[in-house]
């Protein structure tokens, strides 16, 4: 049977770790809060860029030859690229590995095709390194203070890579943001560009030429695409690392109450042994 | 007719301005243009320069990098890479 001292021992150890869960559940709280704002703060930028791509294909549509962008050649699937974004550190409940059993289980059943794989958060790194050879790209340390600036080139390498046809498509494993509570582990096809319809066409000026404007506009919706979805991945990573402190400051708690009592009815017994022993040997006296 | 139009400068990370204004000097990716309310639906391209919009009388003045230009209806949107 443990000691008294042992088991104040453990109390205290489990409070400690307490102490540091409940820190990083505020911590992420606050952070959580930042990146919900600029996930916010980008939302307007994406709507208007996805309505002006709406309208300007369905312009450039009209001549056949705009249809020809290389962004939106649809070629059949032998090449892909897989790209996962993860986080960086873990302890965020299932947020990493959720993602990671997706991506995995999409490599399970396309076996046949050539994968490649480009790498985004130092978790995914470390998980695919031990799996696989082809790695084309490692990002790691970008959601520091993530800025557009930053996945810029990711995204351009993954379209530059696309257009020479070294790649048929590109597949994006991320978690998605969609409330406090769990993140939405999605996959997606970023290329080639699925052209959102367009509900109501304006009859614009074009300063340019159609054509031109879709062959700019492209890449900058992948980049802009991109973005955001690493934007969402750190907040979802806030979300779920807060969601599993909270559990873990609970469970804390618990095991706390349970020890507590433990440790009293471990000393009541020692006092009423001490008592049994003084009255049985005061009897013997008698 | 109106004679303010709302301005909108967004870029990835935020809304920089969103308001009414009486003009606005925008720096296309061919050259300068002047947009004063009820201008016809554009889009261009922008180009690198110094945007500039008056609001009741005074203006601002903002530097812009990349990204497109789009007027319709009541509303001029800028989508730039970089606004400051």
């Amino acid at each position: 049977m443990p000691s008294l001292i042992d088991i104040r021992r453990r109390v205290r150890s489990v409070r400690n770790t307490q102490q540091i869960t409940k820190a990083m559940k505020m911590i992420s709280a606050a952070k959580l809060r930042r990146a919900q704002d600029r996930a916010l703060g980008a939302r307007p930028y994406r709507e208007m860029l996805r309505q002006i791509l709406e309208n300007v294909a369905a312009e450039a549509a009209q001549n056949p030859d705009a249809a020809a962008n290389p962004l939106l050649a649809v070629r059949p699937e032998r090449k892909v690229l897989v790209v996962v974004v993860t986080a960086d550190r873990g302890l965020a409940g299932g947020f990493n590995s959720n993602l990671l059993r997706l991506a995995q289980t999409f490599v399970n059943e396309n076996q046949d095709k050539e994968l490649t794989f480009e790498l985004i958060g130092r978790k995914g790194r470390d998980y695919w390194r031990r799996r696989t050879r082809a790695i084309r790209g490692e990002h790691i340390d970008v959601f520091r203070d993530l800025s557009y600036e930053k996945t810029w080139p990711i995204a351009d390498s993954i379209i530059e890579r696309f257009e020479k046809q070294e790649i048929d498509a590109v597949y994006l494993f991320v978690n998605e943001f969609k409330n406090v509570m769990a993140p939405n582990v999605t996959m997606m096809r970023i290329l080639p560009v699925e052209l959102p319809k367009t509900t109501a066409q304006v009859d614009y000026i074009y300063e340019q030429p159609p054509e031109e404007l879709l062959a700019n506009l492209l890449p900058h919706y992948v980049r802009t695409w991109l973005f955001r979805a690493l934007m969402e991945s750190v907040a979802a990573e806030h979300a779920a690392r807060m969601a599993a402190m909270e559990a873990a400051t609970t469970n804390a708690s618990d095991m706390i109450d349970k020890l507590t009592r433990h440790m009293n009815r471990v000393r009541q017994a020692s006092i009423t042994r001490e008592i049994i022993e003084i009255v049985s040997g005061a009897a013997a006296l008698e | 007719m109106a004679d303010t139009f709302q301005l909108e400068i967004v870029t990835p990370t935020k809304q920089v301005v969103n308001e009414r204004a009486e003009y606005a000097e925008i720096p296309g990716k061919d050259g300068y243009m002047g947009i004063l309310p009820g201008h016809a639906a554009l889009l261009s391209m922008l180009g690198d320069g110094e945007l500039s919009y008056r609001v009741g009388g005074a203006t601002n003045k903002l530097r812009v990098t990349g990204g497109y230009l789009e007027v319709r209806d009541d509303h001029v949107r800028v989508l730039a890479d970089k606004a400051e």
